[in-house]
């Protein structure tokens, strides 16, 4: 049980890691926390519900038009919503990242009311057994997508000039900028990258899961939680975070109560801000007087 | 004979932030291959005309042209592109990434096809640097860092090179070891354009300075010119 518990936290956590990932993308860059993002999981996941379902397209090609469609959609909010203010007070960010978020659930909620909307079974393959455990179609296509995904993103961070173009924007916007750097062209892709990433979470989590337009809500949740665990901007934290929290959530069901797994993402919130407040990964901050 | 045509010419400049005029009308000329040092007050100005020169803050009027060309208000990155690097006042490294990384993060927009030679005459200009070369930046005594600024602002291979308080917050030793590197560059012809508090260093590593009050361009000159009467640039400062 233990294993299997694993596997399906593992499965859970590699959506939660993708969507943490996705918000410190943003927030490294502009400092922004994009309180819209779980709308733009949303966004994504029917993105691809609508090419599936209705276009007729293939899951794959659906599902990377819709990360294209998504990215997109971010650098076009990034420049058109987030940009003119981004001088001002983080209350008025917070408060425009709502705004867009609930305009896109809006839409979602015009066209498809409070339905709940099944994705036909897209990760159709066999269960593979070890002994008592069930490794299933789609814990393997979930986890295997979202570690490729993660291997390419930190190995282009880490090897790359671009990766170390990234880091240089995300560790002083300043110090790039005298160096040549277009940092605000940076911010765009930057925005773009999280759109798509966090929109890929929601393509990955549609065929297994019931979409709705509220379903980002508890994603957005999921994410901060990861990141609070992981450390607040530490990208290897937002992974580290989503794995555990999803992990930490199938264990609390199991073991404990199973109305736990609805509250673990806030008890964790709450508990690392008492003990860690920066989390597993996350600098302290020092402030010299 | 040199060339005595301005490499970046400041005319009538006039910048404020909100309703705070800082700079009033300031002109001056950096010709190619002299060092001038802005000299002044705290508030007078200094650092925010180095700010408009790379395009930090727009100015509200007047004009900055480097080789002729009109780059008042444009980006950072063009003004960079065109051969202007600053090295700023708060260094504004990469403090998580290598002394090297940092180098070549220098050259990555300007200069990237010689990006291997520059960095290996860099590193003959700054041993210290080659030796700490895998360390990360932020681990670096502050004179060790400001060196790492200054090569990474050298490794675009700049026309002008802006140094806004070089000296700013090092011990006696690190400020003598920065006077040698900018005597150094002035051996090889690079024109700089420096703000500098420590009026000894500024008066030993200029070839020109200008005092500004306010704003306001109110004295300058030769620095040898005014060899033996280095006070009454002190009483043009302050009084």
């Amino acid at each position: 049980m233990f294993m299997q518990l694993t596997l399906s936290g593992l499965a859970q956590g590699a959506i939660y890691a993708l969507i943490a990932l996705s918000l410190t993308v943003v927030y490294r860059s502009t400092t922004v926390v994009n309180f819209g993002h779980g709308d733009f999981v949303m966004a994504g996941a029917f993105l691809s519900y609508v090419l599936v379902v209705l276009g007729g397209v293939a899951f794959l090609p659906a599902g990377a038009l819709a990360v294209v469609a998504m990215f997109v959609l971010g650098v076009l909010f990034n420049r058109g919503l987030i940009r003119p203010i981004l001088g001002g007070p983080h209350i008025g960010l917070a408060l425009m990242c709502i705004a867009g978020g609930y305009v896109l659930r809006g839409i979602a909620r015009m066209v498809w009311g409070r339905e709940v909307l099944p994705m036909p079974p897209v990760f159709d393959m066999p269960p593979i057994f070890f002994g008592s455990l069930v490794i299933t179609g789609d814990a393997i296509v979930i986890i295997s997508t979202v570690l490729v995904l993660l291997l390419c993103f930190f190995g282009l961070l880490a090897l790359t000039d671009l990766g170390k173009m990234v880091q240089a924007v995300y560790q002083s916007p300043r110090g790039a900028r005298l160096i040549g750097l277009n940092v605000d062209r940076f911010n765009d892709v930057s925005w773009g990258v999280g759109a798509a990433l966090g929109a890929l979470g929601g393509i990955l989590v549609a065929p297994v899961t019931l979409l709705h337009p509220d379903l980002g809500a508890s994603f957005l949740i999921k994410g901060f939680a990861a990141m609070t665990l992981g450390g607040f901007g530490s990208l290897g934290g937002a992974v580290l975070g989503g794995v555990l929290l999803g992990v930490g959530e199938q264990y609390a069901g199991a073991y404990l109560d199973s109305s736990l797994i609805e509250i673990t993402a806030y008890v964790i919130i709450v508990l690392v801000l008492f003990v860690r407040p920066q989390g597993l990964l996350g600098r302290k901050a020092v402030v010299k007087v | 004979m040199p060339d005595t045509t301005p490499l970046l010419q400041i005319r009538d400049l006039n910048v404020g932030y909100g309703q705070k005029p800082i700079l009033r009308g300031a002109s001056y000329d950096v010709v190619p291959g002299e060092c001038l040092t802005l000299l002044g007050a705290n508030g007078s100005g200094k650092s925010t005309a180095m700010n408009a020169i790379c395009g930090f803050v727009k100015p509200t009027s007047g004009s900055i042209l480097f080789e002729g060309q009109e780059t008042a208000g444009q980006p950072p990155h063009r003004i960079f592109a065109l051969g202007i690097a600053q090295v700023s006042q708060a260094r504004d490294l990469f403090p998580d990434l290598s002394v090297e990384d940092n180098l070549r993060l220098g050259a990555m927009r300007r200069g990237g096809r010689e990006m291997a030679k520059t960095l290996a005459e860099l590193y003959e200009r700054f041993p210290r640097l080659h030796e700490r070369r895998r360390q990360v930046t932020r681990t670096l005594s502050g004179g060790e860092q400001q060196m790492v600024a200054i090569g990474r602002a050298l490794m675009s291979r700049p026309r002008l090179l802006l140094l806004d308080e070089p000296s700013g917050g090092l011990s006696p030793q690190f400020c003598e070891e920065i006077a040698q590197i900018v005597d150094g560059l002035k051996e090889d012809g690079v024109t700089m354009l420096m703000v500098e508090q420590n009026l000894n260093l500024a008066f030993r590593l200029a070839d020109r300075f200008i005092v500004l009050r306010d704003g306001v361009v109110v004295d300058g000159g030769d620095v040898r010119a005014m060899a033996g009467d280095h006070d009454a640039i002190v009483r043009s400062i302050y009084l």
